[in-house]
């Protein structure tokens, strides 16, 4: 069992990383690519600025570096096992990692790089604790300034060397969407007396001196953060090389919070009205199954197989819509959302107030709530596992320990009970591997449909943001329940039949 | 052998052998179809698809706000500008070819022709199949060239007036021909006809209608009142582009001169909206009918992507087992990892608002259930004497996966497929509703959104017909499903009576 288990638990590995790179070549791949946002957040802006902005927002969530190259960072983050020197745990909890190298201005061949001046650095390793804090604090602040300063300078550089290139005939120094390109300068000799020469020189100059700052204030910052301000994150397997941590889901772009606290306040809403479905499907759907088997040609079965199938086909969106317009609209249930805006100030089970009113309470109030969106996502489900149960049932009635039981005096409530509806509960657990999917899948729609705040909410707002934190994170974690409910399918299958061993 | 027709006057030896009154078996397709043709909830699913397809093809001639014919009385007799047949003019070359598809196939199809029909059944399959890749080949060349961004030297040929015609012919020929490299048919003269023909009608249509040109549908009208013009219009004279803002959410069976009271009298103000307007000012009902278009498409080109796929990942899975078995499901776990639904979203969400690029995504998501079913069929399969003897005397792996073991391993797939055409049809609905679904098409999906979103009240036809429309076809795909697995699953069949 225990290998069986650690077995299936690494095999999910392949396939989260394969689902969550698809993804994300997906979002890469497509027009805009990654950040597309972001990118566009520059607006009314000044052409200069936005390139500026646009440039430290790059530089910032990595998005100017090869999509492959972003994946793998994005793993690293989030991968359990962690290479390299481990993370240190700031004050508000905050991750904070060794600082990036920055990058080069452009065109070192006609402007060659300076030779830094190592400055003296503070004896960071003999400070006390609270001194180095601060330290890190003030240096982690200067690095930041200088690392955007030298980047938005970088930018200057480039648009000047484009300008410069038109003067000069250089074909290719742009793209299309306006981004420079290094390899149309290749090999080639600067024109000093063109007209575009000075304003190129003067930038480069300027990015010169700010790269210069930007590379000093991250030795500084680089041997302060060695010096260890902060307890270490996770727990060294091999020092400096391999430890343990938990995931890092990063900061959602669009939301400037941590995906992971997004994920905490989204993924219990959506498992809440799963979890309620789930049952009620089952309670449902597994006595008219047994009924309409036992039953067989009766009016029952065939009412019930017809109504199963017309539920089946109808689209969730337009029992949504339907509910939405003909029972809400009437009042009988809230349009929306999973509370009443009142519901802070109630107490958990119903209650009188003081002046002898009745308030329903948060419980009721959120079951209030959740009635639709459920009644909306458990129909379709019906149809699968009822139709399942008839057709397990009506096999093994036909079995011959079933006669056997039959023609030696056993009721016919035990035959049906007790043998026939045991024999037959194998397939309904694989229906779980159907219907959950299904299911999870449906509550996106159904979420947005009610505007519930749950995962399918976050999901849809995440794309239509271009956001990548949050849609891998989403995704990630879309895959790991449904995985893991598979997984809970397969135990409970072995537990049901004894003949099937883990292997 | 026929049996014979009533009682021989003499029996002789000899129709004692071929045995007396004796039928020929039906195939295998033949009677599994018949079972299907017994129950009539099928033939009333199939009479729907039947109704939705046809919607599809007629569409633009029967909703439209061109007029079919239009006499101006300004202009002087014999001006060629006098009489005009704009309707025609503006089809679309997916329209023009679908017209003369179903006036061309039907028939060919109905009529007692000495060819047998699974044979003309498999060339309209064929023609339809070459034709409809050949115009989104055309529809993707003609926009890459008409766009602002083209490359100069692009710009500087489609400048020429002979350069569509002959684009949009090489296209055809690229991808008939280039069709033909990947599967090679068994008779090569039939097959080159066909192809010919798709050339012929792509380069025709795609060549005369090679850039949309800019029209304005009020302007029939304004005509028409100002007394400058007659024209013949059809039965539902609106377009699903045709929006005006005055006609804003007006309910079912209004007219537009009682909307619009400066109409009254005149031809337009006499226009019945059937099923009324939504928020952008369009008819409902003209919408409806172009959306028949996208279910049908849709549901039929996704899931033949997903078949295509899944059917040869499947083979190859099942074929050689092994290494190459354990690698590619890993693949389809991935597929499986995640909700087909979500995937979708996610990539109908970041990838262009196309028809062409959506069909591809439900293709390219959903053909895990393809996949396993082949798997398995060909885990059977590869044992068997007649696979070991292809092997044994040499055939290619092509000819071995998909003329010997194919056809003996495809029946589950296609007994899904008519689940999975609904399914399709479902998740394009949810997609449309969620605003990610196509571009300027029409689609119930999107209407359904407009009932309740846009507005910020509900518009209860807005709800209603789309949604009905929805699912009567899901319904009579699953119905059709149905009834095919039960006329071919044995055990089923056993079971059920």
């Amino acid at each position: 069992m225990g290998t069986y288990l650690a077995r299936r638990l690494l095999l999910m590995v392949p396939t989260l990383v394969g689902i969550t790179f698809l993804v994300f070549m997906l979002i890469a791949l497509s027009p805009g690519g990654i950040g597309a946002s972001l990118r566009v957040s520059g607006g009314q802006m000044e052409a200069s600025k936005a390139a500026q902005l646009e440039a430290y927002l790059e530089d910032r969530y990595g998005l100017d570096e090869p999509a492959p190259v972003q994946y793998l960072r994005w793993l690293g983050r989030v991968s359990p096992v962690k290479f390299g020197e481990r993370a240190q745990v700031g004050r508000s909890g905050e991750l904070l990692r060794m600082p990036r190298a920055v990058k080069s201005p452009p065109l070192t061949d006609w402007f060659p790089l300076p030779v830094l001046t190592v400055a003296t650095l503070p004896d960071f390793a003999a400070m006390p604790t609270e001194a180095l804090q601060d330290a890190y604090r003030k240096a982690a602040n200067d690095y930041a300034q200088a690392r955007a300063a030298s980047v938005a300078a970088s930018r200057a550089m480039e648009r000047a060397a484009i300008a410069y290139a038109k003067d000069a005939g250089i074909e290719g120094a742009a793209t299309v969407d306006n981004k420079f390109r290094a390899k149309a300068f290749a090999g080639r000799e600067p024109d000093r007396s063109l007209a575009g020469w000075p304003t190129l020189d003067a930038a480069a100059a300027t990015a010169h001196e700010a790269w210069q700052r930007a590379v000093l204030s991250r030795e500084e910052l680089e041997s302060c953060f060695r010096a260890k301000p902060f307890p270490e994150a996770g727990v060294p397997i091999i020092p400096g090389f391999l430890s343990l941590a938990w995931p890092d889901l990063g900061t959602a772009f669009s939301r400037s919070r941590p995906v992971g606290d997004l994920i905490s306040e989204a993924l219990p809403v959506t498992l809440l009205i799963n979890f309620i479905a789930f049952p009620i499907i089952y309670l449902v759907a597994i006595p008219s199954g047994v009924l309409a088997a036992t039953r067989r040609g009766s009016w029952f079965d065939v009412l019930s197989g017809a109504t199963y199938v017309a539920l089946w086909s109808i689209p969730a969106v337009w029992a949504g819509v339907l509910l939405v317009g003909f029972v809400a609209d009437a009042g009988w249930f809230p349009v929306s959302g999973l509370h009443d805006r009142a519901s802070d100030d109630w107490t958990f089970l119903p209650s009188t107030a003081e002046d002898g009113t009745w308030i329903r309470g948060w419980l009721l109030d959120t079951v209030w709530h959740l009635c639709l969106p459920v009644a909306c996502l458990v129909y379709a489900g019906f149809a699968v596992l009822s139709k399942q149960t008839r057709a397990a049932m009506l096999e093994n009635f036909n079995a011959d320990y079933v006669r056997t039981a039959t023609a030696k005096g056993v009721p016919r409530r035990d035959v049906v009970l007790r043998h026939v509806f045991r024999n037959s509960l194998l397939p309904l657990i694989t229906m779980f591997v159907t219907i959950f999917p299904a299911t999870l899948a449906g509550s996106v729609v159904v979420e947005r449909i009610f505007s519930i705040p749950g995962m399918g909410s976050l999901i849809l707002e995440a794309i239509s943001l271009r956001d990548r934190e949050l849609i891998l994170a989403n995704t990630l974690m879309i895959a790991c329940v449904n995985l893991i409910a598979l997984l809970l399918a397969d135990i409970l299958y072995a537990a049901a039949d004894p003949r099937v061993q883990f292997e | 052998m026929s049996a014979p027709q009533g009682q021989p006057a003499e029996i002789s030896g000899i129709d004692v052998m071929r045995g007396l009154g004796q039928v020929e078996a039906k195939g295998f397709w033949a009677d599994a179809w018949s079972r299907v043709l017994r129950r009539p909830m099928a033939v009333a699913a199939l009479a729907w698809i039947g109704v939705i397809a046809t919607m599809a093809v007629f569409a633009p001639v029967l909703a439209n706000a061109h007029p079919y014919r239009m006499v101006r009385l300004d202009l002087p007799e014999g001006d060629p500008a006098r009489v005009t047949w704009p309707l025609f003019a503006h089809l679309t070359p997916t329209d023009l070819l679908l017209l003369a598809a179903a006036l061309v196939i039907g028939p060919y199809l109905a009529l007692p022709l000495a060819r047998p029909r699974a044979a003309r059944l498999r060339d309209a399959f064929a023609l339809a199949l070459q034709a409809g890749l050949a115009v989104a080949a055309c529809y993707g060349l003609s926009s890459w060239a008409n766009d602002n961004d083209a490359p100069a030297w692009l710009k500087a040929w489609n400048a020429n007036a002979w350069f569509p015609y002959a684009a949009a012919a090489a296209v055809a020929a690229v991808t008939c021909l280039g069709g033909f490299l990947l599967v090679p048919p068994e008779r090569w003269r039939g097959r080159m006809v066909i192809a010919a023909l798709v050339i012929a009608a792509v380069a025709v249509a795609s060549g005369s209608r090679w850039k949309e040109p800019l029209v304005n549908l009020e302007r029939y009208v304004e005509l028409e009142n100002e007394g400058k013009a007659t024209a013949i219009w059809p039965p539902i004279a609106f377009s699903p582009q045709l929006s005006r803002s005055d006609l804003y959410v007006k309910p079912p069976l209004t007219r537009v001169g009682d909307a619009l009271p400066e109409f009254r009298g005149t031809e337009f103000g006499q226009r019945m909206m059937w099923l009324g307007s939504d928020a952008l000012g369009k008819d409902v009902l003209c919408q409806m009918l172009w959306a028949c278009r996208l279910a049908i498409s849709i549901g039929l080109v996704s899931t033949g992507i997903a078949v295509i796929i899944g059917v040869t990942v499947g083979a190859l899975m099942g074929y050689f087992g092994g290494v190459v078995d354990l690698l590619l499901f890993r693949v389809v776990e991935i597929f499986m990892a995640i909700p087909v639904l979500f995937l979708l979203i996610v990539a109908a969400g970041v990838l262009p608002r196309n028809t062409y690029v959506m069909m591809a995504i439900i293709g390219c998501v959903s053909w895990t259930g393809a996949a396993r079913f082949t798997r398995a069929e060909f885990l059977k399969l590869r044992n068997q004497d007649f696979v070991q003897a292809s092997r044994a005397i040499g055939l290619p792996l092509r000819n071995i996966l998909f003329r010997q073991m194919l056809p003996n391993g495809v029946t589950p797939v296609l007994v899904d497929s008519s689940f999975a055409v609904a399914a399709a049809i479902l998740a394009e609905a949810t997609l449309s509703y969620l605003g990610l679904g196509p571009d300027g098409q029409a689609s119930w999906g999107k209407l359904l959104s407009s009932a309740t979103g846009t507005t910020g009240t509900f518009v209860w036809w807005l709800a209603i017909y789309p949604g009905l429309a929805i699912f009567l076809t899901v319904l009579a795909y699953n119905l059709l499903g149905e009834a095919l697995r039960d006329a071919i699953d044995p055990k089923l069949r056993k079971a059920a009576h």
